[in-house]
């Protein structure tokens, strides 16, 4: 006999099973009604293209594609590996996307985008058509000098959040006081440029409150960082000797690696870390590679309208194009998005591209919870690209005051937060 | 009667110095949302200037612009825009509901 209790859960099952044979059929083919943009990747760029998709044209059907149900920012990442935050913190889901501005969430992997049958193909064999595709993959990492697939869970880079910011948090709790940290900091170009700085700021500061007789190393393949001036001021002031930046050209560039046993071998000397945090050198995600997007390591657009270069109707944002002069940075990707979407929305509707359009970037990094600084730039898209607006933008002061630091500081986690909200809420 | 018409037109192209264009002002208006929150509706310290009153906003961002005021990072944004277009910002937020 089948109680009500078991009747409601046959029942619930069958509305579950009925609404995913609709949502399959009807995503396959084209919608004659309306039109529909399939975006790729649920990011910082991904997730407010979608957003913002419905906000300027809510009869447009969007459809985001993101494997994961969770998503785990980079920003403020490096607050979680310091032990500043909990990984709480840093994760969002797609829900509100979902039921406030009715976006279709769909959590697949996606094979390819065919720019050839306008239709993005899923891992499952399963193909969405579109009219206009976003493309939002962000990076992925140049395995070499014996950084392999796997290297990551010895030497973790964390530069994708989420298990790998765990993986290094754990490793710097069980360092013994008196050891050594190693990162070893990635070329140009790559995501966020003073990321990797933060970092070690974060650590160092964890390290002075918990093991302070231990030491950092930075093994640089460049020879100068985003906002170096700055966080130099900053090493001095609050970690003095701690912390040791070694250029590419005086001892910093890698020769070759042994992630398991943790030892760096550079021209100078085989460096041998307790904890090394290895981020490789980047490139754009492997979507683009496999969707035809690339031209070298990176995405080409007109960045009027990001839309590629090289296929029709598929626009890619984010870390993965080459925006000119924008920095592969979180507040970049959301700006690119909006622009994006705007833009889609108007030739979609027939209407000319708002032009030129303008674009911004913001960047906060913190030296310690109390101390922040930035770099900021307004934008500009011109037909041979981006260009920062001459006059605008520009770092924090060095020899600021205590209480400015801390203004900016109050002022990253309320940029971290409203940014979020601007994204997922 | 006359007067008067020649009175409101006055006073209209006064606070009307440029024509509000809501195309141009939302996609100004964009990379404010980033720090000040979707449509200007902040949820942390950084200020709410959805609804805002065009003139007062719009004086503040000059005052930026032009070194009557500081700030963290206002100032430096501000001077990556023309004068009409923080006009066009302040139009679109002065239209945003609070």
């Amino acid at each position: 006999m089948i109680n009500r209790r078991h009747f409601n859960k046959i029942l619930v099952g069958s509305v579950a099973l009925s609404f995913a044979a609709c949502s399959s059929i009807t995503s396959v083919s084209l919608p004659t009604d309306k039109k529909r943009v399939v975006i790729v990747g649920g990011g910082f760029g991904g997730a407010t293209a979608a957003k913002y998709l419905k906000k300027f044209s809510p009869e447009t059907e969007v459809i985001l594609i993101e494997q994961n149900k969770e998503y785990y920012t980079c920003p403020f990442g490096n607050t979680v590996i310091a032990g500043l935050n909990d990984i709480e913190y840093i994760k969002h889901n797609y829900k509100t996307l979902e039921s406030k501005y009715k976006i279709k969430v769909i959590h697949e992997k996606v094979k390819k985008v065919d720019g050839e049958t306008n239709t993005v193909i899923l891992e499952n064999g399963e193909k969405i058509a579109y009219h206009r595709a976003i493309v939002s993959p962000g990076i992925d990492f140049k395995y070499e000098k014996g950084y392999v697939k796997g290297s990551e869970q010895y030497s973790p880079h964390a530069y994708k959040a989420g298990a790998q910011t765990l993986l290094l948090r754990k490793q710097l709790e069980e360092m013994k006081d008196g050891g050594t940290y190693v990162m070893v900091a990635p070329a140009n170009p790559f995501r966020c440029p003073p990321g990797p700085y933060e970092r070690i700021s974060l650590v160092a500061n964890y390290l002075k409150k918990n093991k302070p007789n231990s030491k950092i190393i930075i093994l640089d393949q460049k020879n100068k960082f985003s906002k170096q001036g700055l966080f130099q001021e900053g090493w001095e002031k609050l970690y003095k000797d701690m912390i040791e930046w070694r250029s590419a050209e005086f001892g910093g560039e890698v020769l070759e690696v042994d992630p398991k046993n943790r030892i760096i071998k550079t021209e100078d000397e085989d460096v041998k870390a307790d904890v090394l945090n290895y981020i490789p050198n980047q490139k754009a995600g492997k979507l683009a590679f496999d969707s035809g997007l690339t031209d070298g390591d990176w995405c080409p657009v007109n960045t009027k309208t990001f839309e590629s270069k090289l296929i029709k109707n598929i626009h890619v944002i984010g870390d993965a194009s080459i925006a000119s002069k924008m920095p592969k940075s979180g507040f970049s990707a959301n700006s690119q998005a909006k622009i994006a979407a705007l833009q889609i929305v108007r030739l979609l509707k027939n209407k000319d591209i708002v032009n030129p359009p303008k674009l911004a970037n913001t960047c906060y990094s913190l030296i310690a919870p109390n101390y922040g600084i930035t770099v900021a730039a307004v934008y500009e898209a011109h037909e041979d690209g981006i260009i920062a607006v001459p006059g605008a933008g520009g770092l924090s002061p060095m020899n600021a005051d205590e209480s400015y630091r801390i203004q900016e500081a109050e002022y990253a986690v309320a940029w971290y937060e409203n940014q979020m909200a601007d994204i997922f809420s | 009667m006359k007067k008067f018409i020649i009175a409101l037109f006055c006073l209209c192209s006064f606070s009307y110095a440029t024509e509000y264009d809501p195309i141009r002002g939302e996609m100004l208006s964009l990379s404010c949302a980033s720090c000040h929150g979707t449509d200007g509706k902040s949820k942390t310290i950084t200020p709410y200037i959805a609804g805002m009153s065009k003139t007062g906003m719009y004086q503040i961002l000059l005052d930026y612009k032009y070194g009557k005021r500081e700030g963290t990072m206002m100032q430096k944004h501000v001077k990556g825009f023309l004068d009409e277009e923080l006009e066009q910002i302040a139009y679109y937020f002065s239209k945003v509901q609070r």
